[in-house]
């Protein structure tokens, strides 16, 4: 009895050791992860924020449909959305099922236009007898007697997974996660033109985080540039850069942004460049918060000890920058950067929701969220409000992964060790 | 001479103020930082100016094009020469440090903020009350958001590094019980403001504003979109009968939209700057030896970290403004304002009309400045700490 | 008010064991400490960093974090006059009554325990008002009457000034009077005169126990020097790691050790009677400093060409292969002469010649050759945080000045280095592959020196070295530098405030004052016979224990 404690004792002993030895050897990086570990709120964010990424990412393998106009189901335009099932009052089916959804044909009945002789008392009759009504084009019958059951890898339309043009690579598939017998499966509701709310959603997940990436790397080099300069140069180069910058932090960002998107409208641009220029007009403009933070952590960190150690040990200028000052606020601009994801992707969504973003038919969140606007969804079409939830999720995601990155990367924190 | 100074008043108030704040900064060291201030507030609006102006020079067209092409409507015939003549008399071929040095000229020697195309008067006219009603909508934004946040950041600060139960061993059950009660409510308004505050965060205010109309919609009421219903919108304010509070009441009853949706978004922010600002100064050495003196409870802490919370707080006003109206023009819009903000907008996205949307930008960051400016001189008139940090003890 | 009597103890700690919840689990800072504390008397509480000392005093003020978990079956008797309560069950009323009432405690920081924006006599007329009841204008003038009392000047004009408009000596007498405005029965004060320069500390001390004559209260008094405890305590208890494990009459403890620890204590003291002869000759200087100045511009005073004269005029040679001692309170610009050496800050006149193997020489307003100075001078930081960036191993830490100058041959050849200076310097070379917060106080400065001493320097600054350590880690850095001297005749412009630390390794010393050279002789005579006024009273002001009862003790010890 006695041994076997002790046995316990040792390994428990041993275990702690190698745990610390792990504890000390763990650089910057990895302290801040081990910290990050210990945030609940922060890793179901960060769980639900990585399964909306990947999905995002490979948007064509999880979507049943192609959400462009080539996959429009033209039959069930304006479609509510199909719910999937397991049990019915038919039975219950290991395999989940949807009904068969047939889209009401309106019955516009021009034969009694025709008898009416074609008049204008004949069209007002049928205008008002609520065939042309946008409620009425939502009528559907469910047939719950033709089930549709659920298929997994299907073979659909052809995408590509993974395509570099300059290097020639695109490797192409067709397989996608859900497909359904027979037709399409539309598990939030169809647009106007018949389009997959669902599919479209995910496309445009990527593609607004992708310009928040491209309009974060944009305002990182500004900010590094103003800081950087304005940090380590000091004196008139200082004072000049940072009455600049003083003085674009107090014109509202949104009212530039909206200029720079009107003159961007009067170029000629394809829709990959429009979005990418969109990109850098956001990133290159909001230098001026992130651009004075670096220079206050350049200044205070200049006058570190260790700085001076590294000077005094005969390190050049540049080395003394590059080892010791930028890996210094490399964290700190990780952190930051993905603190401000969440305002990024609002400036996009903002900027598209006024119509001066991307526009129809490009899927970014922001387009979808403009539709929100129009009486029309708003009165006869609930489920087109998907992609704002989509949305509200996916920011609420960065903002609690980001809060608890900002938590477990605070010096303050490993100060006190 | 009375129509020369009358041209030139706005230049005569600007040098008096500086020259009577440089005369007091002689002797005084607190003027001197006042009188530095003033320039560079000064210094701050010139670059503005020319950021503003030069920005504006990308918006497409210009004023000659669309006064000609307004004419050609009305069924003359334009030529190239005649766009090149009314371009010559507008003062539009001038090369731009020109035209922003006239434009600069006209609005410190006399405020005037320069003509609007589309409106086809001059700025000031076509902006008349709206700023006003811009500026008030923003501070009652700002207001409403102080007010949430302040009490219940406070809050949050209070119960972070409580427990959720009582475990003092030294305490009677009963005590025990009712701490644990109290301990518990205070944990779950902070859990609870705090999820809204994140709301807040992610829910930008367009979507919001969108969300409250869509209920009206829903539950059959008129949808309370811009300043007043149609049955008062002509109605004066004063009729035979003495004020009309019925247009009041539908005036409140309009206003509350956009002041609450611009003012969520500002207090989900204030709330965590609140909650930070305390938690910070509640963790330094002065208040536990408050704490050792025999101060506690509400007095501790309204004297201690919340006193000197305040400052800080109220160093952020003129950004929190900016904050503000930032938001307001994409919710004037889906509201259906008539606001600066909306004009704003219009001149923007719709009409191209520079100068109105340069005039109104400018007017914004003029505020804005002048907060800072009044929150700098007034902090240090009155933060023993701030004095130190900018004169130096 | 009932006299008490004497065999009840005014405070007295049973069986204190406090937890702290940490992200490690639990920690116990206080093990089962038992302390009494009788009425007019002086307890020192002596112990370093991590003891527990302070959260034994901060329990009796029910003042320990929101972490800290306090284990049955602890108790915390106050004896209130009438009868002795238990501090740790008070809520309320009784708990306030017992906080600024029956006892007071004085900070370490004065700057960072009164409020910044509230002036300082408000702080005062408010604790008045609430423990005794009189309106503000009464207040007031007990406020004022206790200023003029601490020997603060000018009492009407600072009382109603804030903190930081006041020197570091002002500061901690209003925190004192702001300590005995309830007249308390009982005053914690907590490492009260660290902070402060010697001097400052010796009138500090001589106030405190005047008004503990005239008030008759009892002291908790808190330190890590054994020397304060000397001069001020009656009773002494040692804590270590949450235990005490001496405990007993001042002069018991301090001249008859008993424990080990308490030894190790005692020795970290200046023995003045055992100080080294200075050699016949003085060796020929390594580095000669002539009429060297600094100025500093003013930042931020609004005006142009202020500027302030941090060190005016000094010359001086450093003898090659001693340990010379730099000494001066706060202000006297000692740090700014050992950077300026190394050339790490401006000279505004004069130069520094160094005579090394290729002599070379700093000049006023010339361009600085860092690499020349770092190949044979070297420096030693105070904040041995600080001083390591946190975001590299050990290893690159140490070999940073090979690599930087490009000395370095092969990775082997750098690693062999770094390896054999770790050793001279006492580290595990396993722990090479760590980053510095794996590392104490005392093992970063270890580092810190392995990193000055890669390149095989000759000439070596450290700048208040010591100064963030434990005594008992003080005398192992000391213990290390003086092995260093002796192996390879290193020279070591040593800076500090502290005259014991001086006194222990030195051998040549410098006095300076307000960026002027007061002094210099070597350490026997500046501590036997100092020439000068300011040097008698600064070395008359270290808090020393009786010298000659020393010397019997360290023979006994001999002996024994």
């Amino acid at each position: 009895m006695l041994s076997i404690s002790s046995i316990f004792r040792g390994r428990a002993a041993r275990q702690t050791a190698s745990q610390d030895d792990a504890y000390y050897t763990a650089g910057q990086f990895a302290l801040i992860k081990a910290r990050f570990m210990k945030k609940t709120a922060g890793l179901v964010a960060g769980f639900v924020l990585l399964l909306m990424l990947l999905m995002g990412l490979f948007a064509p393998f999880f979507s049943p449909v192609d959400p462009g106009i080539d996959g429009a189901d033209e039959s069930y335009r304006r479609g509510a959305p199909q719910a999937v099932y397991f049990w019915d009052q038919n039975g219950f089916s290991w395999r989940p099922f949807t009904y068969t959804y047939v889209k009401d044909q309106p019955k516009t009945d021009f034969a009694a236009l025709l008898q009416g002789g074609g008049g204008l008392a004949a069209l007002d009759k049928l205008t008002s007898s609520g065939a042309l009504n946008a409620s009425s084009q939502n009528k559907y019958t469910v047939h719950e007697d033709q089930r549709r059951y659920l298929q997994f890898f299907v073979r659909g339309w052809e995408y590509s997974i993974l395509s570099i043009d300059t290097l020639g690579i695109d490797i192409r598939w067709d397989r996608h996660l859900v497909g359904v017998e027979q037709g399409m499966i539309h598990l939030m509701g169809t647009d106007e033109d018949g389009k997959d709310v669902f599919s479209r959603t995910l496309h445009a997940i990527w593609v607004t985080i992708s310009i928040a990436i491209v309009a974060l790397i944009v305002k990182l080099f500004s900010s590094l540039l103003v800081g950087g300069v304005s940090g380590y140069f000091g004196g008139r180069v200082d004072a000049v850069l940072m009455s600049i910058t003083e003085a674009v932090r107090v014109i509202p960002p949104i009212p530039i942004y909206l200029a720079c998107a009107v003159a961007l409208a009067q170029i000629d641009l394809t829709p990959t460049q429009r979005y990418f220029a969109i990109a850098v007009v956001i990133g290159a403009l909001d230098f001026a918060t992130l651009g004075r933070r670096l220079r206050t952590h350049i200044l205070v960190e200049r006058t570190q000890d260790y700085v001076l150690a590294a000077q005094l040990s005969g390190a050049s200028h540049m080395r003394v920058i590059w080892r010791h000052l930028v890996p210094s606020f490399g964290s700190y601009i990780i952190v930051d950067t993905l603190i401000n994801f969440p305002y990024v992707i609002l400036a996009e969504t903002s900027l598209s929701f006024l119509g001066l973003g991307l526009t129809e038919p490009v899927n970014s969140l922001g387009v979808l969220l403009q539709k929100a606007q129009d009486p029309d969804i708003q009165q006869n079409m609930v489920w087109q409000f998907f992609p704002v939830a989509v949305f509200v999720a996916l920011v609420m995601a960065f903002v609690f992964v980001g809060d608890a990155l900002r938590d477990a990367a605070d010096p303050y924190s490993e100060r006190n060790k | 001479m009375i129509n020369f100074f009358s041209e030139t008043w706005l230049l005569w108030l600007l040098l008096l103020t500086g020259g009577s704040l440089f005369w007091a900064s002689r002797n005084s060291q607190y003027f001197h930082y006042v009188f530095n201030r003033f320039l560079m507030a000064l210094v701050a609006l010139l670059s503005v100016s020319i950021i503003v102006f030069s920005l504006m020079e990308v918006l497409p067209g210009d004023c000659a094009e669309k006064w000609i092409a307004y004419k050609s409507t009305q069924g003359e015939m334009i030529t190239q020469a005649d766009i090149d003549a009314e371009r010559a008399r507008m003062g539009l071929d001038q090369p731009l440090p020109v035209r922003w040095g006239e434009w600069v000229t006209g609005l410190t020697l006399k405020g005037d903020l320069g003509f609007s195309c589309s409106k086809r008067q001059s700025v000031n006219l076509a902006l008349g009350d709206r700023f006003w009603l811009s500026f008030m909508f923003c501070i009652a934004g700002l207001v409403l958001a102080y007010v949430i946040a302040v009490p219940f950041g406070i809050l949050s600060a209070y119960v972070l590094n409580k427990p959720w139960v009582d475990h003092n061993p030294q305490h009677g059950s009963l005590k025990r019980l009712l701490n644990t009660l109290g301990l518990g409510l205070a944990k779950i308004s902070d859990v609870m403001l705090r999820i809204v505050s994140y709301l807040g965060l992610a829910l930008p205010n367009f979507l919001l504003a969108l969300t409250i109309i869509l209920l009206y919609v829903f539950a059959g009421e008129p949808t309370p979109t811009g300043l007043f219903s149609d049955e008062w919108r002509s109605e004066p304010w004063f009729n035979e009968s003495g004020f009309q509070w019925g247009k009041l009441n539908d005036f409140l009853g309009h206003i509350w939209l956009p002041i609450f949706v611009i003012g969520w978004a500002a207090t989900a922010l204030q709330l965590q700057t609140v909650r930070a600002l305390v938690v910070d100064e509640s963790s330094k050495l002065y208040v536990d030896a408050a704490r050792a003196r025999g101060v506690d409870g509400l007095s501790l802490w309204a004297k201690y970290p919340v006193r000197h919370s305040i400052s800080p707080l109220f160093n952020s006003v003129g950004f929190d403004f900016q904050r503000v109206f930032n938001d307001l023009p994409i919710v004037a819009l889906v509201i259906g304002l008539t606001d600066a903000a909306a004009l704003l907008i219009e001149a923007l996205a719709m009409t191209n009309d520079q100068e109105l949307a340069a005039a109104i930008l400018f007017l914004v960051a003029l505020v804005v400045i002048s907060m800072n400016f009044i929150t700098d001189i007034v902090l240090a008139a009155v933060d023993p700490r701030v004095r130190k940090s900018v004169m130096g003890g | 008010m009932m006299a008490l009597n004497p065999m009840t103890p005014l405070l007295d700690i049973q069986d204190l064991t406090i937890d702290f919840r940490t992200d490690e689990g639990l920690v116990r800072a206080v093990n089962n400490v038992n302390l009494k504390l009788h009425a007019g008397e002086v307890m020192g509480l002596v112990g370093e960093s991590g003891s527990g000392k302070s959260a034994t005093a901060k329990a009796i003020m029910r003042l320990h974090p929101g972490n800290a978990l306090i284990r049955q079956p602890s108790r915390i008797q106050l004896h209130n006059g009438k009868q002795p309560v238990n501090v740790l069950g008070l809520s309320g009323r009784n708990l306030r009554m017992v906080r600024g009432g029956l006892v007071s405690m004085i900070f370490q920081e004065p700057m960072a325990s009164f409020a910044p924006a509230i002036p300082i006599g408000e702080q005062i007329v408010e604790t008045i008002c609430i423990h005794l009841g009189h309106d503000r204008k009464e207040a007031r003038r007990i406020g004022i009457e206790l200023f003029e009392r601490v020997g603060i000047p000018l009492p009407e004009k600072r009382f109603d000034q804030y903190v930081f408009e006041l020197s570091g000596g002002m500061r901690q007498r209003a925190m004192i009077a702001t300590a005995l405005a309830t007249r308390p029965k009982l005053l914690i004060a907590d490492e009260p005169t660290t902070a402060l320069d010697v001097t400052i500390q010796a009138q500090v001390l001589e106030l405190m126990m005047e008004l503990r004559e005239q008030m008759g209260m009892s002291i908790l008094f808190i330190t890590h020097d054994l020397g304060v405890i000397g001069k001020v305590a009656d009773n002494v208890s040692v804590m270590r790691q949450g235990k005490v494990v001496e405990a007993g009459a001042a002069d018991r403890v301090l001249y008859q050790p008993q424990h080990s620890y308490t030894r190790r204590l005692l020795d970290a003291l200046p023995h003045i009677h055992s100080l080294p002869q200075p050699p016949a000759q003085t060796p020929a200087p390594i580095v000669s400093i002539d009429n060297l100045s600094i100025d500093y511009q003013l930042a931020g005073s609004g005006r142009k060409g202020e500027s302030f004269s941090a060190v005016r005029d000094i010359s001086l040679d450093l003898p090659q292969g001693q340990i010379i001692g730099l000494v001066g309170e706060s202000g006297s610009g000692k740090t700014s002469l050992g950077k300026a050496i190394l050339g790490a800050t401006p000279m505004s006149q004069g130069q520094v010649r160094f005579h090394t193997e290729a002599p070379f020489t700093l000049k006023a307003g010339a361009k600085i050759k860092r690499r020349q100075v770092a190949s044979v001078a070297q420096m030693v930081f105070q904040d041995p945080y600080s001083s390591l960036n946190p975001r590299l191993t050990v290893r690159d830490i140490i070999a940073e000045p090979l690599e930087a100058m490009g000395l370095t041959g092969s990775r082997q050849e750098t690693d062999a280095r770094v390896i054999e200076v770790a050793k001279r310097c006492h580290l595990n070379v396993d722990h090479l592959r760590r980053f510095p917060h794996a590392f104490s106080g005392g093992q970063r400065q270890r580092i810190s020196i392995a990193r000055a001493l890669i390149c095989n320097p000759q000439f070596l600054v450290a700048d208040e070295s010591v100064a963030a350590l434990d005594v008992s880690i003080q005398a192992e850095i000391l213990g290390l530098l003086k092995e260093l001297k002796r192996e390879y005749g290193l020279t070591i412009l040593f800076i500090s405030h502290d005259l014991s630390v001086i006194a222990n390794l030195c051998d040549h010393v410098v006095v300076m004052k307000h960026g002027e050279l007061v002094e210099q002789g070597s350490v026997r005579k500046i501590f036997t016979a100092p020439e000068q006024a300011y040097t008698r009273r600064l070395i008359s002001a270290i808090p020393l224990l009786d010298q000659a009862r020393l010397d019997a003790q360290v023979k006994q010890q001999v002996r024994a």
